[in-house]
């Protein structure tokens, strides 16, 4: 096989794994409205249906991993592939981990099944829901495109995800307080505005890693950056430098642009 | 002079030669020639063909997928490229075409329904077949609209039997109780809860008949009405059941000028269905706003309440006649099921639109756009100083 046809091959094979690797996070978007719905609805056939297709998405999962792996030993690509190759194993995990979180959701219609939520309870589920997914499309058609500008605006809308959460928390209270639903339905509630909120975040996780391939750089560096020169987010010095880090310090600190001012936080309880 | 013959007889013996060798040139170039314009035009008419086909495949709703015995996609049509509405369907629908011209090209024809939550929510049926030696074809249709209207019309028989056979039902056991009771009190209570399921009975008939005549009259009845008077009615027509919720309707202001050719009766009831509905469904001490503006060429009319609101995938499908979001809530709230279809019909018969947006939770707001449209003047009504409608 001569040089031309082995980068033929090469790049043959990342373009099916990034093609999989989009049909996993596919399956996920379409996904989170289904188990909201399920969850509103209490639909138990559609729960279980859920539940016993998350094992076809750890096999496709692990068969996509091997495949990395496998071109990663073969191939020994570099530079922009081998970040190809590097984010795809890291996004693989995030989108598995994902149709984790969207189960569970299922899980909890099941075991807050013929309870009545109040319609602002049901309300905030809705927007949590379509908050989540707008997040996974979005992650998706940036990782489709190359397109790290449409990746960086992700952590933005999950702020939105984030407040969603907390307002919802409050929701709980206030429908517990008022005796609509009772202490064990409450819970199941607060633990699936995690799930939502952790499904978001997922999806950051994703963007990252594309403006990352694109790149070369994620959000994370800039805190690495201060870490290693020993100063905190104001650039005021909080301890000694990292020895022989220096270097590297200002490299990555000349790197920080406008739309890098800030760190990416994920949101919690 | 020998010599001179063979001199001759050589030159003619070129000269033969060389017709001889030009004709057998000739005739041996003219079908050289031939078979290069004759594979020219066939070539062109092949790619003629083929456009032509392709254009007969684009053309059609259907998106339809070819592939070779090897299952690499050949031809595919312009409605195969957008099946699925957004990205993450796209990917499902065409993941679900390949795996099964996969299996089509081994000899299995498969079918599958694809439900794609979207949004938008789509249903679309992927069809595998096997051409044999020549690979597979596979077709996707989308047919979420055909699913929508069967599901309506399986609903509205069971609605409708529901609806009306629950108060009359209520009604035999009341009467069949009240005939073997003797105690003054429960008598009272019993023909109480009679003479409200005979009037919710009432109910249903008259807004059945409310209905069927707004979708049976031909002609509206145009004549220039006033915006403001129009939505001052619709309030007062539901002021005691807003009174009796504590639900405050406001009324925002609407220039006194503001006039749109309509037929009034259908009008009023829609605009007083949307009040109605909005207060129902509102909170004890919840508000409901009233408004309506020129837009367009016509009145936008805006119901806005703060109510319980409602659910997103039922937000399609309660303008249907008897469709309830909630039976239990419904009956609760004693709705007849039809009067967002009254609006609907309403609005359709003036050639406008009605839209909803809601969220659970938090309220609904409808909007109902009516174009303005000249009334029918007849002669004898047109008068020096009057104009058919003004604003």
């Amino acid at each position: 096989m001569t040089m031309n046809e082995l980068r033929k091959t090469f790049h043959h094979e990342l373009d099916d794994v990034r093609a999989e690797l989009v049909h996993l996070a596919a399956f996920v978007t379409e996904a989170i409205p289904r188990a909201t719905n399920i969850l509103l609805t209490g639909d138990l056939e559609g729960a279980d249906y859920i539940i016993s297709g998350d094992d076809e998405i750890d096999a496709r999962a692990l068969d996509l991993e091997d495949r990395c792996v496998q071109i990663l030993a073969l191939q020994a690509p570099v530079a922009g592939d081998l970040r190809q190759i590097l984010a795809a194993i890291r996004m693989i995990a995030e989108v598995e981990r994902s149709a984790d979180l969207v189960c569970n959701i299922c899980k909890a219609a099941r075991r807050i099944y013929g309870h009545q939520l109040d319609p602002s309870l049901r309300g905030i589920i809705t927007r949590m829901g379509e908050q989540a997914q707008q997040l996974y499309i979005a992650a998706i058609e940036a990782f489709v495109e190359n397109d790290a500008a449409k990746a960086a605006a992700i952590d933005d809308m999950d702020n939105f995800l984030d407040a969603l959460q907390k307002q919802f928390v409050q929701a709980i209270f206030e429908s517990h307080s008022a005796g609509n639903i009772d202490l064990q339905v409450a819970v199941q509630l607060a633990v699936v505005a995690r799930f939502y909120e952790r499904i978001g975040d997922h999806a950051v996780n994703i963007g990252e890693r594309v403006r990352y391939v694109v790149t070369g750089w994620m959000p994370e560096h800039k805190g690495a950056a201060r870490y290693r020169a020993g100063t905190d987010d104001t650039g005021r010095t909080v301890r000694p430098p990292m020895a022989d880090e220096s270097d590297a310090t200002s490299a990555d600190g000349s790197r920080d642009s406008a739309d890098h001012d800030h760190d990416h936080d994920h949101g919690s309880v | 002079m020998t010599i001179l013959w063979l001199l001759v007889g050589v030159v003619v013996g070129a000269l033969l030669a060389a017709v001889w060798f030009r004709r057998a040139a000739t005739r041996l170039e003219t079908p050289v020639v031939d078979t290069e314009s004759d594979g020219r035009r066939r070539n062109e008419q092949l790619e003629l063909q083929s456009a032509r086909i392709q254009s007969a495949l684009d053309a059609l709703p259907i998106g339809v997928i070819v592939a070779d015995a090897d299952a690499k996609i050949v031809v595919r049509n312009r409605a195969s490229d957008d099946a699925g509405g957004n990205t993450h369907s796209e990917v499902l629908v065409q993941a679900a075409v390949q795996h099964h011209l996969r299996a089509a090209v081994r000899g299995e024809e498969r079918s599958q329904t694809v439900e794609l939550y979207g949004p938008p929510r789509r249903l679309v049926i992927v069809h595998a077949k096997p051409l044999g030696a020549n690979g597979a074809v596979a077709t996707i249709e989308d047919i979420t609209e055909r699913s929508r209207v069967d599901s309506v019309r399986t609903d509205f028989v069971a609605n409708i039997s529901h609806e009306l056979k629950t108060p009359i039902g209520a009604l035999a056991v009341l009467a069949e109780t009240l005939i073997d009771e003797s105690d003054p009190s429960v008598i009272s209570r019993l023909a109480g809860k009679t003479v409200n399921e005979a009037h919710r009975v009432a109910k249903i008939i008259d807004d059945l008949l409310e209905l069927s005549r707004i979708e049976l009259s031909g002609e509206l009845v145009l004549a220039p009405c006033n915006v403001a008077s129009l939505v001052a009615e619709a309030s007062s027509r539901n002021s005691y059941a807003a009174e009796q919720r504590k639900v405050e309707v406001q009324v925002c202001e609407i220039p006194k000028d503001l006039v749109l050719s309509a037929d009034h009766v259908q009008l009023a009831s829609a605009l007083g269905n949307l009040v109605d509905n909005a207060v129902k469904y509102s909170e004890v001490g919840g508000r409901v706003t009233l408004a309506a503006f020129p837009e367009n060429d016509g009145v936008t009319f805006v119901v806005t309440d703060s109510g319980i609101g409602i659910p997103t995938h039922d937000l399609d499908r309660i303008f249907e006649r008897f469709y309830r979001v909630d039976r239990a809530r419904a009956r609760g709230t004693g709705g007849t099921g039809l009067g967002l279809s009254i609006v609907r019909h309403v609005t359709s018969n003036h050639g406008g639109a009605v839209t909803v947006e809601s969220r659970e939770g938090e309220g609904s707001t409808f909007r109902l756009h009516i174009p303005d449209r000249p009334a029918p003047v007849s002669p004898e009504d047109i008068k020096p100083h009057e104009t058919s409608h003004a604003r």
